[in-house]
């Protein structure tokens, strides 16, 4: 998943940026509304977290511009102005949740989780299609029940896939959204990622949750028990 | 032109100017008429007198005698003067007086007919000129036409209009001075009480004053007393600062000191969760500050009008968004087209406040109703906002405790944390209350805000 983080306070947007590459997502960021705008705009980016007071132009404006350009990502606010005012402004521009300044990270963490799998049609953090479930609050794969031990890119691939069951994702978009703008990209690192996963949550080839579709991509191929 | 005297000042000085310049063109008109009709009049005198001393000749024309009865044609250069022209135009007579003079013969009237005229001598005297044209009858019976010519120079009667003139634009002249000096001196008196406003708000500012002495004129008195009204709520507000800050400041020490002492001792079991609660409860302390009300309602001269169901429409789509898993439902009842008086911030944060906890806690359903509250003599109408959910409710016992002691922030109710407290305060600052209750119909808690309207004693 990749992630747009525009906030103009330099600690807080390097410690936010840092704990959540450690909790698996690729993560953009600009310290102004400009910068931020263009990032919102040009990049393919799965959810933004927007500070509402930046220098340049303001988190409101590039909330609305991304909306009316069509932006669909959620957009999580960070605001020090804990006013009902503000809030209203901010969910009315387009945003779709806040978190009041100062926060903790699990705060920010949980919202975001929240937010993606709310963005994929999932209306719980356990997303379950099959005998596959995906715990996003744990960040946990089980399959029957029993968990599956995963590497952090092998969950970040079958969490992506997960997250937009039924949709063909490419390769490339997988490599853009799962690693770091500056990661060294090989699209053959995917397949065999894609290869390890199946053999883990399937060794015996039953259930089938990984589809190939030939020169198209990949797509998590099973029902959704439950769909928001 | 700023000051108020000077702009009067100027204005009565046009007035006087053209009031002053009318009456004189009328009175100088009327003079100068009734000037010249006299010297027609006596023009026509001195032409009788002339055709009563003319007789026939010893041959066929007619003569008039060497000396006439009045002295001026007599004399030289007087100033009146006489002659008799006969058909061809060719002077037949001149009086004495016109000696070495030129009197020209001017435009010849109708025969019978009398023709003023205003001609001038050679050396350009103005003259005015009587004509008469005769048909004489000799005592042979034989007609002979002649004119008869009086002529007055105009000298001394423009110099008479001058002097009058002279003595009018005088007189006006002191009038209009005494009128302006006079006038400017009642400004100065009627003009001290607000002078007299100036320079006690002088004072004021200096501090060696506390409000305006009420000492002035009925005009004046209302602008005097809202002056103090704004003083004394301006007061009110900077002491409101100073306590709010003080409060802070006080407030902020505790934790400052606990953090300190946690730092000095980072042995101590548990550390990072404790100096975190420290930074939370400063948080939590700053947060509550800043979402105070704006302002009392006393000291917002101007309210807003602010658009109930827009604003609730607003909220509820945010909420909607921020509560999207758990799907409250909600159910919303406000009267068509109510108004709240007052600042959309506070108003927001009222209804924010309310609509949050009770999605917090409630079980699926949020219920807010908003109806106006009317009083006597209201001018405008107050609200009743009531917000209840099916959640657990609020203890009777944390109700109590928020209700009377009065807020404070470390015994803020637990869950609800400083929402409740700050829409006590806003309730408060309106002039309005706030009661938890358990809700009747959906079991929850069931909070109401009652603003009362506002009426046009409390808003003088």
């Amino acid at each position: 998943m990749r992630l747009l983080v525009i906030e103009d306070d330099a600690t807080l947007r390097e410690s936010l940026t840092r704990k959540l590459g450690e909790s698996g997502f690729a993560v953009e960021q600009a310290a102004d509304g400009k910068e931020g705008l263009y990032f919102a705009l040009e990049y393919p980016v799965d959810l933004a977290i927007i500070d509402l007071g930046l220098p340049e132009m303001s988190g409101l404006d590039i909330i609305r511009e991304a909306r009316k350009q069509g932006k669909t990502y959620p957009i999580l606010i960070l605001t020090a102005r804990d006013r009902w005012e503000d809030k209203v402004d901010g969910l009315s521009a387009g945003a779709d949740d806040y978190v009041v300044k100062p926060f903790h990270f699990e705060e920010v963490s949980a919202r975001v989780a929240a937010l993606l799998r709310r963005s994929g049609g999932w209306a719980s953090s356990e997303m379950t299609a099959g005998p596959v479930t995906l715990d996003l609050s744990r960040q946990e794969l089980r399959v029957d029940g029993e968990p599956i031990e995963l590497t952090s890119f092998e969950y970040k691939i079958i969490e992506y896939l997960m997250v937009r069951a039924g949709q063909v994702i490419s390769k490339a978009e997988l490599t853009d959204r799962l690693y770091d703008q500056d990661f060294e990209r090989d699209s053959n690192v995917i397949e065999v990622f894609i290869g390890r996963l199946r053999k883990k949550m399937d060794p015996e080839n039953a259930i089938k949750p990984i589809e190939t579709l030939r020169g198209r991509g990949y797509r998590f191929a099973l029902e959704r028990n439950q769909s928001g | 032109m700023q000051s108020l005297s000077s702009r009067l000042l100027v204005s009565v000085s046009v007035l006087l100017l053209v009031f002053f310049g009318a009456t004189i063109a009328v009175l100088d008109t009327a003079f100068t008429e009734a000037g010249e009709q006299a010297r027609r009049d006596i023009l026509d005198g001195h032409l009788v007198a002339l055709l009563a001393a003319a007789e026939p000749d010893d041959g066929d024309e007619l003569a008039l005698p060497e000396r006439l009865r009045e002295p001026r044609f007599q004399s030289i250069g007087s100033g009146l003067y006489a002659e008799l022209r006969d058909a061809a135009d060719m002077v037949m007579w001149r009086s004495y007086s016109a000696l070495g003079l030129e009197i020209p013969a001017g435009v010849r009237p109708e025969l019978g007919n009398h023709l003023f005229a205003r001609e001038s001598l050679e050396d350009g005297t103005p003259l005015l000129t009587l004509s008469l044209a005769v048909q004489w009858e000799f005592p042979d019976g034989s007609l002979k036409p002649y004119v008869f010519k009086v002529a007055e120079s105009l000298d001394s009667f423009n110099a008479q209009v001058a002097g009058f003139r002279r003595q009018l634009f005088g007189w006006f002249a002191a009038v209009a001075v005494t009128m302006v000096i006079a006038f400017s001196m009642l400004l100065r008196g009627l003009l001290k009480p607000l002078r007299q406003i100036e320079a006690e708000i002088t004072e004021i500012e200096e501090g060696s004053r506390v409000s305006l002495s009420g000492a002035f004129p009925t005009e004046l008195r209302g602008v005097a007393r809202n002056m103090n009204l704004l003083i004394d709520s301006e007061r009110a507000r900077s002491d409101r600062y100073r306590y709010t800050l003080d409060n802070l400041a006080h407030s902020l020490k505790t934790p400052l000191a606990a953090m300190r002492a946690l730092l000095n001792d980072q042995q101590v079991e548990g550390f990072s969760g404790r100096f975190d609660e420290q930074i939370e409860r400063m948080d939590e302390i700053v947060r509550y500050q800043l979402r105070k009300p704006s302002a009392s309602v006393a000291d917002n001269l101007v309210l807003q009008a602010v658009k109930v169901e827009q604003e609730v429409a607003r909220l509820v789509d945010g909420l909607r968004k921020v509560y999207h898993d758990k799907r409250p439902e909600f159910e919303v009842n406000i009267e068509p087209g109510m108004q709240f008086r007052g600042d959309t911030g506070d108003f927001l944060e009222l209804a924010g406040n309310l609509l949050d906890n009770a999605c917090k806690w409630s079980a699926s359903r949020v219920r807010l109703a908003v109806v106006p509250s009317v009083g006597a003599r209201a001018i405008a109408s107050g609200m009743v906002l009531t917000v209840s959910d099916d959640g657990p409710g609020i203890p009777q016992e944390a109700a109590d405790a928020l209700l009377q002691r009065g807020m404070r922030l470390d015994e803020s109710t637990p869950g609800h944390g400083i929402g409740l407290a700050v829409v006590k305060d806003i309730a408060r600052s309106y002039g309005g209350r706030l009661s938890i209750n358990r809700s009747q119909e959906l079991g929850g808690a069931e909070i109401t805000v009652s603003i009362p309207p506002i009426t046009s004693a409390n808003s003088a």
